[in-house]
């Protein structure tokens, strides 16, 4: 790319083609507008005149804003392309498993069979309809669709709302303030993950740590959903609330050790492997 | 010198001077006649840039470029999780919105019963005397159980395999967004029925609604029209369930789906 030329260059550069015309040339050239050389014998087209500013020229040309963005865009090109020529990423001679029809009968067969089971769970298990609504008698049990039973469950979290002496017992935040903070915490840590973890490390193996936390993230949403049926549970098994509320703590750690173990051990004998096949294509930074 | 125009490209004396068959001449000739009226090359021009850019060769995948031998294969089906809530979506907008025909968010009595409310009787009326309603409905709930299922499950798959590091950070909070959404849309279609469940389900969300601080009783207020229950809350909650959070969540799942187009699917190394 001609990045580098100025606006000067542009104008005092000598034209090569005005060296070579002959000299009674002048008259011609008065009514020539269009500045292109007309030597060629084949129909009078004529390239467009080299003195015209290009697209690219113009957006050279600009200031401000577009002009850095021209530039960036121009740096990014670039890299991208040294980037491809170091690669050493090898393309396959032939074309690809084909999208039609191969593909295309792939995903219609999967989707097909997805939707036919959903069917067939529809009709399998129709929906109760629990009786109407009545403000005047609260239900023995109420409780939102499974998917929220661990966002309910957090909302139980008064045992370990902290009561401050300094307060004279009294708690900082009332405990209803507490559950909704709890459920705001545990989202924007999930949402915090990729800026904490990166690096080109994909399987579990990799990286035990993170893949504990997510074993142990999984076994609380499930312990917490428990806590958030507490009275059922009570009901179907010998667990006292108390008894629950501290399994539903230890148990994810418990879970998350057991995965950091396990994951720790298979990485010894995996990583040589691994290191042999991956990182010596991509070495590690 | 006359004015008559000049033909600056003269086709016809080109043309002759190629000695054509007969079928290349009136192919040319038609071809010629199209283009000066239609500037067919223009067009030809885009073909002919498709079919470079569609008969592009495709780059090797992970498992062939790191010489995986195909290890991984158990892991492909769990990359189905992100299409499969997708298609569950679909399938409940379309039960939803036949649905919908029948349903009115109203908590006004019916028939001098207290309790019986035209929402609450509507669905007894779909359940029990629409024909296929029970069906309808059975088959809108599931496909939103099966949504909400999978997206779960779909998020786990990209933290396990580590698809949403680096440049796919976007993705992960859009996802995030996503599922809150989902869970939200789960919430507001458990209400409309004005069932017992319903109604108490609505009343903790009102309680949470007012314990967010500083701003809770504006969102109370917002959300569920009020600090109890009644028609607006239930008109609220209809008006989300069909007409706001399908345009959001249709417009993200196009973004989301779209960052996966342009950046690629992570696939385990």
């Amino acid at each position: 790319m001609s990045g580098k030329r100025t606006d000067t260059d542009d104008s005092t550069e000598p034209r090569t083609d005005d060296i070579s015309e002959p000299e009674g040339s002048e008259a011609r050239r008065a009514v020539r507008t269009d500045g292109g050389s007309d030597t060629r014998s084949d129909g009078g087209i004529v390239p467009q005149d080299d003195q015209a500013p290009t697209w690219s020229e113009r957006k050279q040309r600009t200031q401000g804003l577009s002009r850095l963005t021209y530039e960036y865009f121009e740096r990014s090109r670039r890299e991208d392309e040294d980037l491809r020529r170091a690669s050493d990423y090898v393309e396959r001679d032939v074309l690809a498993f084909p999208t039609w029809p191969h593909e295309m009968i792939r995903n219609l067969a999967i989707t097909s069979f997805f939707i036919g089971a959903m069917f067939f769970l529809a009709a399998a298990v129709p929906p109760h309809l629990p009786g109407p609504a009545n403000a005047n008698s609260t239900p023995a049990v109420i409780l939102p669709d499974w998917y929220l039973y661990w966002s309910f469950g957090l909302l139980k979290l008064t045992p370990l709302n902290p009561e401050l002496a300094l307060l004279g017992g009294e708690k900082l935040v009332s405990d209803r303030v507490y559950g909704v903070v709890a459920n705001l915490v545990v989202v924007s840590i999930i949402a915090m993950v990729p800026f904490l973890n990166k690096g080109a490390a994909r399987r579990p193996v990799e990286e035990p740590g993170w893949a504990a936390l997510g074993v142990g993230g999984v076994v609380f949403a499930f312990t917490i959903a428990a806590l958030a049926v507490k009275n059922l549970i009570a009901a179907t098994f010998p667990i006292g609330n108390h008894e629950l509320f501290d399994v539903t703590f230890l148990l994810p750690l418990v879970a998350a050790f057991l995965a950091y173990a396990v994951l720790k051990t298979m990485r010894e004998g995996y990583m040589f492997e691994l290191n042999r096949r991956y990182f010596r294509l991509r070495p590690p930074k | 010198m006359s004015l008559e125009r000049k033909d600056d490209y003269d086709h016809g004396a080109w043309m002759e001077s190629k000695d054509l068959s007969p079928i290349e001449e009136v192919y040319l000739t038609a071809l010629i006649w199209l283009d000066r009226r239609l500037r067919i090359v223009d067009y030809l021009e885009l073909l002919e840039d498709m079919y470079y850019k569609t008969n592009l060769q495709m780059p090797k995948s992970h498992t062939e470029q790191y010489n995986l031998d195909n290890k991984f294969w158990y892991w492909y089906p769990l990359y189905a999780l992100g299409s499969f809530s997708t298609i569950a979506y679909v399938v409940a907008a379309i039960s939803g919105a036949l649905l919908g025909f029948y349903y009115a968010p109203s908590t006004q009595t019916v028939g001098g019963e207290t309790l019986r409310t035209v929402a609450y009787s509507n669905v007894l009326f779909i359940m029990g005397d629409l024909n296929f309603g029970l069906f309808l409905r059975s088959l809108h709930r599931w496909s939103a159980q099966v949504m909400t299922a999978a997206v779960f499950l779909h998020m786990l798959r990209v933290y396990f395999t580590g698809a949403y590091k680096e440049p796919r950070e976007l993705n992960w909070i859009i996802g995030i967004v996503l599922i809150s959404l989902t869970m939200v849309f789960g919430y507001t279609g458990y209400l409309l029925p004005w069932s017992q469940l319903s109604y108490w389900a609505g009343q903790i969300g009102v309680e949470m609604a007012l314990s967010i601080p500083l701003i809770g009783e504006w969102v109370a207020q917002l959300v569920f029209g009020g600090f109890t229950l009644g028609e607006a809350t239930l008109q609220r909650m209809y008006i989300l369930h069909v007409f706001l959070l399908p345009f959001v969540v249709t417009g993200l799942i196009a973004v989301h789906i779209g960052i996966v187009w342009m950046q690629g699917i992570a696939e385990p190394h």
